[in-house]
């Protein structure tokens, strides 16, 4: 049965994939008159191969081999003849709701890995001085925790981009079937390989990976840059799939500015990976070449340049900030309409804010540099640019509010961690000034400020917002509702630990911790500094029992929830005007776009099947 | 013609507008990553004062390789040309010079150029470890080898299965994307060839 | 429309009002920075950081009242759960004001912002060098002009601007007193400098906060701010 499983299969590949890569690796060595062991170059090999066995044995990629030589593969689409429905979901599957799925439940568990990492610094951190972590055990875990929860959020990005959007456009699938299965498996190989250079000495330079330190530290760093290649692949042909997808699949009569503005987050969101994330690969390769065959580009010694490390770096890592909230605010406005029962307030504006903010956001690296040393006069434009991306999410915060104003709300848990989102992601946006303000920030770089100020933006982009998905299409996507009354408790613990976690954060970046610190000094503050750390540590556990709440929820109410009708929420969006769960094939019929999206209030409807089309599948 | 034959050719033109779209999003893409090459190839070369320099390196190598390349495009060209008028051979012919200049450019690059074989006309190796010269050359260089390899893996499935009548004048997209993406691969040498090569005052 | 939105809208701005001053008021609290000022530079970047507080409760409180006003005024009440929201699609003038306005106090806030960067980086005449040089996982001190020694604790004169010439031996470090305010990374390959004018005599902490490696919460060294007199008389004891 087991090995029914393309994921197990992948995962038999993968392995022997690696000793392979190693075995080859050596033996080229040898031939070569090398030494036979050099663990960068080994390894190295070794991870490639094995990413891309993984792929292999998983079967994402037997269509294309099938293509090479030649032949056309039907595109079939239903759970597999001979096995278990359910297999699906561990094997290739091109139905982008599986994927979507497949997506959204790694998602979960790598941010329960990754939570579970911060929890037991947190734990350390409740008190100065050591406790029971070591320092060097402490330094790798923080970037593990960090990378672990950049990938959840991408797959996050991934599952609700990619079961929303062909329904919300009423597209039969995505563009590209076949490379959204590559890019959603693509993530498996590279998460594993993240988790496992834990085992190789880890990385003990943060996420951020700054050379010389990353170029210095023990092997476990190639499995990081190999890991990120991996995960930074599918964010490319992902984001590519999307593009096309909304690009060229909308139905008759749904031009631009009419389709659901969550598409517009995931268009704005998807221009940012499909480019940006080219720089964080070449950095990263950069770094995995320097330690692997001594190529000096990070080296002052042979005339490289640290600093140009952290350009490169930054040129994606700002941009990525966005993708990784930009969905999550699309979320925010798809909600807010639905159970304030009014028209999005500004959509136009909200659909153009996600363009600017993701076009900005290309020229604002420097901020992360104010201190690193590169041309004192640059820092200014890099200042100015960071304070205009306030405009455009200003713009956003303000439409909804105004979407609120004169509606009439209702509270269910989705609207509940909408509403979270916004006053979290108020907090989050409203201390980015203070840090793009060079001055205020020569004192806040690098301390825990900037850690309460991510956090917040992070939790209130994607955390929350995520959250909001997954209770409001919980019924579209199994059938059933979830259990209202746990879904208000995961929300009411998880909120004002939240906030109570990241003003602890800001309150004792702000008494002068550096972050990135094991042990701290019990006498900053005042004195005080140790009691917002503990408070600072209970409210994180909160929220960890808080997820697992969601969790039990999510789970049981998927078995014995109430059956959901179609449209519990009286939603105008066109996956909620089919069966849920929603059938194989999406819609009976092609779609007609007769009205507005967002047109609560009014009468006509958003959008109706053409059933003289009836039967009639869309081509792919 | 039947209505499920119409039906199918409509089929094949979506599929094939939205392959067209994808493709070049990904060079656009791409365009990010040589981008990046390019730029930190500037970064890194420059001596104190702010001048750009470059390393001395085999002109000739350069020169060659270069031209054996922008000679390949034209035969990828003609390839892509003669499947869309139905003439097969000829089809055949230019695909197989085109893999066979890709492969001379490859080994130029490789056994000249980066001196896996020493041999005593070529002058001045870097080798990947020699400071930034050596890991930008072997940066630029190498990734576009990467490009150039998958591109002759690409012209030889398309070769084969153009051997198999699997191309016909109307359906070829397979052609067409391997041309565009050798065309690519080759557009981004004319980036790199002056980078690496000409721009900047030598020094060693 | 059904509402009374004069009313609300009076409320309301008056809920902002009230809010702005009660979450700085918070924020006071909640982001409380060292008592030192020890630098010339010290007072305006905790002006600058005063002047953003204010930025966040007006801001925050704009957006926290008006939705939380919304969420009490316009819940659904009981009775009124098939009922929709008032029809109202957008406002043009509305759109443009809350673009423009962000668009000035950003320009605002900008201008400030270069201002402040301008005074605490602008370079005294009389400036004193010191060369400070980070490494895996501790500090170096030099003193040129005054002569030829290395010292693990950093001691200068107060009221004299300095001028930090700084390097990395190793990895990346960075140079920050936090009663200063001001910090600066230190590179290998290449010189930064940091200038700072401490103000206040006493014992301070150096800390590096960039993370360089497993002892770099312990990267500390002590920096002791001294009378003119007092350091002149260090400097003999050093050259003996
Ligand atoms: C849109 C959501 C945002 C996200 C997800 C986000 C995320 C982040 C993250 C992850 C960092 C820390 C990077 C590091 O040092 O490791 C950071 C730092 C920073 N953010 Fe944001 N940010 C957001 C919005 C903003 C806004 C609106 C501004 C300013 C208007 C801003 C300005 C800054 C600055 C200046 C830093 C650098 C602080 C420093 O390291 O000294 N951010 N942000
Ligand atoms: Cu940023
Ligand atoms: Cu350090």
């Amino acid at each position: 049965m087991l090995m029914q499983l393309g994921l197990t299969r992948g995962l038999i590949y993968q392995a022997a994939g690696t000793v392979l890569g190693m075995v080859v690796a050596m033996v080229w060595r040898l031939l070569a008159g090398m030494e036979l062991w050099d663990q960068e170059v080994v390894f190295v090999v070794g991870g490639l191969v094995g990413g891309f066995s993984f792929m292999w044995g998983v079967g994402a990629i037997d269509d294309w081999l099938e293509w090479c030589r030649g032949k056309a593969t039907p595109l079939v689409h239903g759970p597999p003849r001979d096995k278990p429905a359910w297999t699906r979901y561990f094997s290739t599957d091109y139905n982008h709701k599986v994927i979507g799925i497949q997506y959204s439940v790694t998602s979960l568990l790598m941010l329960m890995i990754g939570g579970s990492f911060a929890l037991i610094f947190r734990a350390e951190l409740a008190q100065a001085d050591l406790q029971f972590l070591g320092i060097g055990m402490y330094n790798k875990l923080i970037g593990l925790h960090g990378w672990a929860v950049i990938a959840a959020i991408l797959l996050g990005v991934g599952g609700m981009a990619n079961y929303l959007v062909p329904l919300m456009i009423g597209a039969e699938d995505m563009a590209f079937p076949r490379l959204n299965a590559f890019a959603f498996w693509i993530n498996v190989p590279g998460a594993l390989l993240l988790l496992a250079s834990a085992f190789l000495g880890g990385f003990d330079a943060g996420w951020t990976a700054y050379p010389p330190l990353s170029t210095q530290g023990s092997v476990g760093y190639q499995f990081l840059f190999l890991a990120i290649y991996f995960v930074g692949l599918s964010s490319i042909l992902g984001s590519l799939n999307l593009l096309v997808t909304i690009l060229t699949m909308r139905p008759k009569g749904m031009d631009l500015f009419r389709i659901p503005i969550f598409c517009w987050a995931v268009l704005a969101t998807s221009l940012i990976q499909l480019t940006a994330t080219q720089a964080i690969g070449t950095a990263f390769l950069m770094g995995l070449s320097e330690r692997a065959l001594g190529m000096g580009f990070f080296d002052p010694e042979g005339g490289g340049n640290p600093i140009l490390f952290q350009h490169i770096f930054w040129f994606y890592s700002h941009p990525a900030v966005y993708v990784f909230v930009l969905p999550g605010l699309g979320i925010i406005s798809e909600l807010l309409p639905v159970f304030s029962r009014k028209p999005l307030f500004g959509y136009r504006w909200i659909a153009l804010s996600s363009l600017a903010i993701a076009l900005v956001g290309f020229l604002v690296w420097g901020h992360h540099m104010f201190t690193s040393g590169y041309s004192q006069y640059l820092r200014i434009p890099f200042m100015i640019a960071t304070l205009l991306v306030a405009v455009p999410t200003g713009v956003k915060f303000f439409s909804w509010v105004a979407t609120m104003w004169g509606g009439r709300l209702r509270f269910p848990t989705p609207m509940l961690f909408t509403l979270g989102a916004i006053s979290v992601f108020l907090l989050g946006g409203l201390t980015g000034p203070i840090l793009a303000t060079v001055a205020s920030d020569l004192y806040l770089h690098d301390t825990y400020f900037v850690v309460g100020h991510f956090h917040a933006t992070l939790f209130g982009g994607f955390v929350f917002p995520f959250c909001a998905a997954i209770y409001f299409w919980f019924p579209k996507i199994t059938g059933r509702m979830y259990n209202e009354t746990l879904g208000k408790l995961h929300f009411y613990i998880m909120t004002p630990a939240f906030w109570l976690m990241s003003i602890g954060q800001m309150t004792v970046g702000t008494m002068g911790m550096r972050r990135r610190i094991v042990d701290y000094d019990p006498t900053l503050g005042g004195g005080l500094i140790e009691a917002r750390h503990l408070e600072t540590t209970i409210a994180a556990f909160l929220i960890g029992l808080s997820i697992l709440i969601m969790i039990y929820n999510l789970v049981t109410s998927a078995e014995i929830g109430v059956r959901a009708p179609a449209n519990p929420w009286r939603s105008r969006s066109p996956e909620w005007q089919i069966p849920s769960p929603v059938p194989e094939h999406s819609f009976a019929a092609p779609l007609q776009v007769v009205g507005e999206p967002y047109d609560y209030g009014l009468e006509e409807e958003y959008v109706v099947m053409d059933e003289s089309q009836a039967g009639h599948t869309q081509a792919h | 013609m039947s209505a499920l034959a119409a039906d199918a050719i409509e089929v094949y033109r979506t599929a094939t507008r939205n392959n067209r779209m994808g493709m070049w999003l990904f060079f656009f893409s791409e365009l990010f990553l040589f981008g990046g090459l390019l730029i930190t190839r500037f970064a890194l070369w420059v001596d104190e004062d702010g001048h750009i320099i470059r390393p001395e390196l085999d002109q000739n190598v350069g020169l060659i390789v270069t031209v054996v390349l922008l000679a390949s495009s034209y035969f990828m060209n003609r390839s892509e040309v003669a499947i869309a008028n139905g003439r097969k051979r000829d089809f055949l012919v230019s695909l197989w010079i085109t893999g066979f200049l890709g492969v001379v450019f490859l080994l130029g690059v490789v056994i000249f150029e980066w001196g896996l074989i020493q041999l005593p006309f070529i002058e001045h190796h870097i080798g990947p470890t020699d400071g930034v010269f050596g890991a930008v050359i072997f940066g630029m260089t190498g990734m576009h080898a990467i490009h150039v390899i998958t591109g002759v893996a690409f012209i030889v499935v398309v070769w084969r299965n153009g051997r198999r009548d699997v191309y016909t004048e109307e359906r070829h997209w397979g052609v067409e994307a391997c041309a565009i993406y050798w065309h690519y691969v080759d557009l981004v040498w004319i980036f790199f060839y002056p980078a690496i090569y000409l721009i900047g005052h030598a020094v060693h | 429309m059904r509402s009374n939105y004069r009313r609300h809208f009076l409320y309301a701005g008056i809920l902002v009002v009230v809010f702005t001053l009660v979450i700085q008021w918070i924020l006071d609290l909640s982001l409380p920075l060292p008592a030192i000022q020890g630098s010339a530079q010290s007072a305006a970047i905790d002006n600058l950081i005063g002047q953003h507080v204010w930025l966040i409760a007006g801001a925050g409180a704009l957006v926290l009242v008006i939705m939380g006003y919304s969420i009490v005024a316009f819940r659904a009440r009981p009775g009124e759960e098939d009922e929709e929201g008032d029809y109202f699609h957008g406002h043009y003038g509305l759109e443009i004001a809350w673009t423009v306005i962000p668009l000035i106090v950003v320009a605002i806030y900008g201008v400030i912002g270069t201002q402040v960067l301008a005074q605490v980086t602008a370079p005294q005449d009389n400036e004193m060098t010191v060369e400070v040089e980070g490494l895996q996982w501790s500090w170096r001190f030099a003193y040129p002009g005054h002569g030829e020694f290395q010292t693990t604790e950093m001691v200068v004169p107060v009221n004299q601007p300095l001028l930090l010439s700084m390097s990395a031996v190793d990895v990346l470090h960075s140079f920050w007193v936090v009663e200063w305010r001001v910090k600066q990374d230190l590179v290998p390959g290449i010189v930064t400098e940091l200038r700072v004018t401490p103000t206040e005599v006493g014992e301070f902490q150096l800390r590096c906060a960039e993370l360089c490696g497993l002892r770099h919460a312990y990267m500390l060294a002590d920096v002791r701010v001294v009378l003119q007199e007092d350091f002149d008389a260090w400097i003999n004891e050093q050259l003996e």
